[in-house]
């Protein structure tokens, strides 16, 4: 006899919560325009939360058992009601399948209750969402003892079914309410904002879209200062947070109790969507060292020095470990530099040693202040020749920063003496080389990065080579992912990759055979950046080194604090991010660290006491090289 | 408390790597104190002029300093630029002359600064890293050599000079620079005729002096005596630690920095008062 | 250590009291304290030579001063008298003026009255104005104009450049040198320079054979005839020995002088703590070597001199993150750096380029820190600190 009642009464809350939902887009849509292939966007939208959101949340999978249930469960009963809500439509085993499908998102709720109130993860926010499990489970229950009954008749059934319906209608008020402004509204705007999502590319067939957004210099405000100067779709990602903590988990800065907390920052930046927003009603993990209910802002308001502390900004390492992690597909790494940009553009103000690095920078094109004429300083032994006197070459070995560091000069003697030893005939820009931009562009300096970014790619047109070769991950995401959309486009090697082939072709002989045991630091920029985990460890193994893995390894490596001009800013937190890494490696028993990066190799070597050797894998090869004899490995060359 | 007219002289400096064009250190850093200062009296006008030419980009640096208009006094690299400045500055009649120390460019004397102040009856203080003004009274701090640093007291119209001290220089604003206006005037532009007479070389680094002995001197009598080679690079092993001590306070003797009660006699005697 | 060191500048000064160049107001301490320098050192110098009416009141006056009379009394091997070279009527003369900006003698002035005498040559002579020292005999003077009271102020410039302006006006000296300190004799160079209309070439960093002067202008080296006035850059030349000269007394004219415009208000007080790192002179730097920072406080603050640290140490919160020396932390310019349980990263030792003397104190024979220092010692640093503490003082209570 509810048979009737029930449905329209769903469908009645279903209706209001719409409209209320349609009346928070107004939070999100006071941003900035944004180009967005809308239509293209929600046609992808189920393809891209299938596979791309799945792959996410299947690294864990009981969360994502109990989400499938939970909210897989709450689809499908909205959709059943919809259909039952059509008389001529509703048969009587429809109540059946509805009573099936609530029975499996009532143990998804009950997981969902065991997971906040039993087991509680501690990245997971407090608030609204404690009183979600709760919403869920009166849902789900009130309306499975509803159907249940529907199935039968008599006054016990109608009894049933009333008392369904009450219990049920009230979770479902509560669900609808935890939608508005609470934590299920990450239901719609995560929809919507996977279908209107500022990096469409990511989602394109195991691409990686990593590359910052150029931006116009000629705009009139540069970069972010409030929340309204964000792109909508930008404001919708934020607003879609589930607060899950992921980020907060893998954050690097957070770990080191730097002032960042990379949920609290997408938090902070939602909040103030608001007006006369505070940090009051959060309820989760704060930003290390700074006291909860202090921010303050809104949509018009500046963010930096209010809502978030110049600090919080200055600690990231632009590492992409929570974009790497996050369910909702917020792109942490862009919002930072876009306050930065407003920081470093408008206001001039950077912390540390930035603002002179940045200086010397912009009058030496070099981050060392030493200018290019010196970059080749270290070299003069090795004859390396020069583009300017070749013209052209096969490899153009781009040396990067690394030139001038005692430390990373090392592996780059390695680098040209393998290279050598493999009869590949390359060249390098030398003093043409300017710096190629990375960190002037991570610490919001976009003027400087065009700059040189327009500069390197004029040298570089005048010669042909085929492809970039760089030990420098950093040189190599900015020339080959963020040169593009100013007019350069290079086929760029990692060394790691090159020497992998060359290896696969035998071009180096046997080599003798190492026994130490090694552990591989992936460098953010080489892996999360540009997805090459793989050639390095093919190269450790061909060394017959013998390989371990540190907790945590490949896409979901930990920084080494080095990124970002996180060593510029130099923003004090209680440990130091070198630190943790280092004590991941030691843990593996490894005697030898290997890396990658030349400034993976800077911070690893500063970390003092008893450790594991820091060595690039280019010094480890041309180790192997030396020691399984020079003849050995020319006889093994092609001729 | 009325608005002050303060003046700043801005030039090109040099970068020390690779010779390119820059801020002065010292002039950005007078900019940065005339803003600041500028800023705490209502009514104060901070107007910065250059001497050269107004196409130089690195003009748009100093405007990046938050300084909304500079004017230049136009004239081809190598003149002379006092008599122009002179004359602008006299019609200008500031209360408040700031420069830097020193030039990183050309004859670099830092003569110009007294040169404008005695032009303009003003009085000079050098050094300056602190200023505080009471009306027309101000109160300078001035930075010795070796951290030590002099409070000097003054009366308006004054002109003074401003080391680029060690902190930091103020980053330019990007946005601030594009929005800054340049405005050229036409100057006389008088050849320096003393920039003439003098012969150009490359620079090198010059050899650590040496000092010049006197032959058979007492001094070569006793190396021979004690038969001690140069002291560098002495190395103690395992020493007992007073001996240890005593090793390095000899060595902080030699170079002269250890004296008897270190702090009293820094402040006591460079304030010059003897008795005698 | 143990056997007293002989100075050759206190030989000389021997010479000079008995040679009776002056009045005999010097005393050499009998036992001179055990020093194995051979290099030329003012403050050594002065410390065994100057008592009577000396403004600093540390060394060995009480004896002298309380005695009231001459007690030179050479603890060491007379060498042969030497007569003082006696100039009369020189060619020409040079004048140098000196800063004496520690109120006494330092090795910027000491390089200035080299210069003055290499211009000088054997035609001219040198006057120097100054602050009466007896040193200045040693050190090159033939002649001494002496501050009078309204310019004996440091910061007296206006004044300072009167007398200045009267000197060169009186006695007319073809070259003027002044140092390039632009708080000293910088300043009153150029207050000279602008008043008398004068050309200044400033910073003077070298002296061809054929007598010319050289001073850098950005990459290029400029060289011409030495002018009228110049300042010299501290550290360009070295302070060369000087034979014996008279130092006579030289009467100033009278100096046209209106009031001072700039007044003194005195130094602030300075803490070598406060002092920012890279202003500071002499550091003692604390590294994951050092345990007790207790007794690295003592023993920084019985040297005087300004705490530093390491990464490690300031990462730890034990020292303030400005007090950090190195690549990422503050790059110092310091005359002294002491290191501490210090092992010398890169990083670190990029910080210390351009500091003149290392002394390290560290367990590992095999430091890097150990490889930077010109004095090494081998030892635990907590050992050592209280010892250096304590014997600091002690030789501060009775030198
Ligand atoms: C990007 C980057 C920037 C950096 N910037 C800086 C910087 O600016 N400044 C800086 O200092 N570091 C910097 N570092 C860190 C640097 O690499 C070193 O880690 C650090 O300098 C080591 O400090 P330490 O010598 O005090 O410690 P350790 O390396 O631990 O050395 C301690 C030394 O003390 C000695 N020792 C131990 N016990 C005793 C004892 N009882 N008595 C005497 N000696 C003892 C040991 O033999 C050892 O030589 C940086 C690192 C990175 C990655
Ligand atoms: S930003 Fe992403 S990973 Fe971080 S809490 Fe929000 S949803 Fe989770
Ligand atoms: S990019 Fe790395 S450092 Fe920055 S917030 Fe994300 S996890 Fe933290």
């Amino acid at each position: 006899m509810l048979a009737g009642l029930a449905p329209l009464i769903v469908l009645a809350c279903l209706l209001s919560g719409l409209v209320a939902a349609a009346w928070q887009t107004r939070r999100w849509l006071q941003g900035a325009p944004a180009r967005v292939a809308r239509l293209q966007g929600l046609i992808a939208m189920p393809g891209r939360y299938l596979v791309d959101v799945h792959q996410v949340v299947a690294r864990r999978p009981r969360n994502a058992r109990f989400h499938a249930l939970a909210a897989g469960g709450l689809l499908a009963s909205l959709a059943l009601w919809c259909v039952l809500a059509v008389p001529p439509l509703r048969y009587r085993p429809l109540w059946g399948v509805l009573a099936l499908v609530l029975a499996l998102m009532l143990m998804g709720a009950i997981s969902v209750w065991r997971r906040r109130q039993v087991d509680r993860p501690v990245e997971l926010s407090g608030g609204g969402f404690d009183r979600l499990p709760l919403a869920l489970l009166l849902y789900a229950g009130g309306f499975l003892v509803l159907a249940l009954a529907e199935l039968f008749t008599g006054p016990a059934a109608t009894l049933f079914s009333s008392l369904g319906l009450i219990v049920g209608t009230f979770g479902l008020a509560g669900i609808i309410s935890l939608a508005i402004g609470g934590p299920l509204k990450h239901a719609i705007n995560g929809m919507l904002h996977l279908a209107f999502h500022p990096r469409p590319a990511r989602f394109v067939g195991g691409k990686r879209d990593t590359g910052l957004v150029p931006l116009d210099l000629a705009s009139a405000r540069l970069g972010v200062e409030r929340p309204v100067d964000f792109a909508w779709n930008r404001l919708l990602g934020f607003d879609a947070c589930v607060q899950c903590g992921r980020c907060e988990q893998v954050c690097p800065a957070y770990a080191a109790e730097q002032p960042l907390n990379p949920k609290k920052f997408i938090q902070d930046l939602a909040m103030a969507l608001a007006p006369g927003a505070s940090d009051d009603a959060y309820a989760g993990h704060g930003h290390p060292g700074q006291a909860l209910g202090s921010a303050h802002g809104g949509p018009g308001e500046p963010l930096i020095g209010a809502m978030i502390s110049d600090a919080t900004l200055w600690s990231c390492t632009t590492c992409r470990a929570c974009v790497h992690e996050c369910p909702m597909m917020i792109e942490h790494v862009d919002a930072m530099v876009d306050l930065r940009r407003f920081q470093t553009l408008e206001l001039a103000a950077l912390p540390g040693k930035a603002a002179l690095v940045l200086e010397d920078l912009r009058l030496t094109d070099t981050l060392s202040g030493r200018g290019p004429g010196a970059r080749l300083d270290w070299a003069v032994d090795l004859r390396i020749p020069l583009m300017r006197e070749v013209m052209e070459a096969p490899v153009l070995l781009w040396l990067g920063e690394a030139a001038f560091d005692l430390r990373a000069q090392r592996t780059l003697r390695a680098l040209v003496r393998l290279l050598r030893q493999a009869g590949v005939v390359f060249a390098t820009l030398g003093p043409e080389e300017l710096d190629c931009g990375d960190t002037a562009r991570r610490l919001g300096d976009e003027a400087t990065f065009q700059d040189l970014a327009g500069r390197n790619i004029a040298t570089l047109s005048r010669y042909r080579f085929d492809r970039i070769v760089t030990a420098d991950p950093h040189s190599l995401h900015v020339l080959k992912n963020e040169y593009p959309a100013f007019g350069g486009g290079y086929e760029v090697v990692h060394h790691t990759t090159f020497l992998a082939g060359l290896i696969e072709r035998g071009v180096f002989g046997p080599l003798s055979p190492d026994g130490r045991k090694v552990t591989y630091h992936d460098p953010c920029y080489l892996g999360r950046y540009n997805g090459e985990t793989a050639a390095p460890r093919a190269l450790l193994d061909a060394l017959g080194l013998e390989r371990v893995e540190m907790e945590r390894s490949g896409l979901r490596s930990q920084c080494c604090g080095g990124g970002g001009g996180a060593t510029l800013t130099d923003i004090p937190g209680k440990r130091r991010i070198p630190d943790i890494r280092m004590a991941q490696a030691t843990e593996t028993g490894a005697a030898v660290i290997a890396v990658a990066c030349p400034t993976c190799t800077v911070m690893l070597e500063g970390v003092t006491g008893k450790r594991p050797e820091v060595l690039d894998v280019a010094e480890l090869l041309w180790q192997a090289v030396e020691r399984g004899g020079i003849a050995a490995a020319r006889s093994g060359m092609p001729a | 408390m009325t608005g002050l007219a303060i003046v700043v002289l801005l030039s090109l400096g040099r970068h020390p790597a690779t010779g390119r064009p820059r801020r002065n250190p010292d002039d950005a850093r007078a900019l940065a104190t005339a803003l600041a200062l500028a800023a705490t009296r209502s009514g104060s006008r901070v107007l910065a002029v250059h001497a050269g030419d107004p196409r130089a980009p690195v003009l748009r640096d100093y405007l990046g300093q938050g300084l909304d208009e500079l004017t230049v006094l136009d004239m081809p690299s190598g003149s002379d630029p006092l008599p122009s400045l002179r004359e602008h500055l006299v019609a200008l009649s500031p209360d408040l002359l700031l420069t830097g120390q020193r030039a990183e460019n050309g004859e670099a004397s830092g003569l110009l600064p007294y040169l404008l102040a005695e032009a303009l009856g003003m009085t000079l203080v050098p050094g300056v890293v602190g200023l505080d003004l009471q009306g027309d009274q101000g109160r300078f701090t001035q930075a010795l050599p070796r951290g030590r640093r002099r409070q000097i007291e003054a009366r308006l119209p004054l002109a003074a000079t401003i080391p680029a001290g060690t902190a930091g220089l103020p980053l330019p604003s990007f946005a601030a620079a594009r929005r800054g206006r340049i405005v050229s005037l036409p100057a006389l532009a008088s050849p320096d005729p003393h920039l003439v007479a003098i012969e150009r070389q490359p620079w090198r680094q010059l050899p650590r002096p040496q000092p010049r002995r006197l032959k058979g001197s007492a001094i070569d009598r006793l190396k021979s005596m004690t038969g001690g080679g140069e002291a560098k690079g002495r190395l103690l092993v395992d020493p007992d630690p007073e001996t240890a001590a005593a090793q390095i306070l000899d060595r902080l003797g030699e170079i002269g920095l250890i004296r008897a009660s270190h702090q009293s006699v820094t402040s006591r005697d460079t304030d010059g008062r003897t008795e005698r | 250590m143990s056997r007293p060191r002989l100075d050759p500048r206190a030989l000389r000064l021997a010479r000079q009291v008995e040679g009776g160049g002056k009045r005999p107001r010097f005393a050499l301490k009998a036992d001179p304290p055990a020093l194995h320098s051979r290099r030329r050192d003012p403050r050594l110098l002065r410390m065994r030579a100057l008592v009577p009416g000396a403004r600093r009141p540390r060394y060995d006056w009480k004896r002298d001063a309380a005695s009231g009379a001459p007690s030179a009394v050479p603890a060491v091997d007379p060498v042969p008298a030497n007569e003082p070279i006696r100039v009369e009527s020189p060619a020409f003369w040079v004048l140098a003026v000196l800063d004496q900006s520690t109120g006494a003698l330092d090795e910027t002035d000491l390089q200035l009255l080299s210069v003055a005498r290499r211009l000088a040559g054997d035609e001219g002579g040198v006057v120097a104005l100054a602050l009466a020292d007896p040193v200045l005999a040693t050190a090159g003077a033939d002649r001494l104009a002496v501050w009078p009271a309204s310019a004996v102020d440091p910061a007296a410039a206006e004044a300072r450049a009167a007398t200045v302006q009267a000197l060169v006006e009186s006695v007319k000296p073809r070259h003027v040198l002044c140092s390039d300190d632009p708080v000293a004799g910088g300043d009153i160079a150029r207050r000279l320079a602008a008043k008398a209309g004068l050309r200044l070439v400033s910073a003077v960093n070298s002296l061809t054979a054929d007598g010319r002067i050289g001073r850098r202008a950005g990459d290029e080296t400029w060289l011409q005839p030495a002018p009228a006035l110049m300042t010299i850059m501290p550290g360009s030349f070295a302070a060369d020995e000087q034979a014996l000269r008279e130092a006579r007394p030289l009467e100033l004219p009278p100096i046209a002088f209106e009031a001072a415009r700039l007044a003194n208000i005195g130094l602030l007080p300075v803490d070598p703590e406060s002092l920012p790192l890279d202003e500071t002179d002499f550091i003692a730097s604390a590294g994951n070597g050092v345990t007790d920072f207790a007794a690295f406080a003592e023993a920084a603050a019985a040297l005087g001199a300004t705490r530093a640290g390491s990464r490690v140490v300031c990462d730890a919160g034990l020292l303030p993150r400005d007090r950090q020396v190195g690549a990422s932390g503050t790059v110092v310019t310091a005359r002294c750096y002491l290191a501490l349980g210090i092992a010398g990263a890169p990083q670190h030792l990029q910080g210390i380029t351009g500091v003149r003397h290392v002394i390290a104190v560290n367990t590992d024979l095999h430091a890097e820190m150990i490889k930077r220092a010109d004095l090494s010692i081998i030892a635990d640093a907590q050992a050592v600190m209280p010892a250096l503490a304590r014997l600091a003082r002690q030789r501060q209570e009775k030198p």
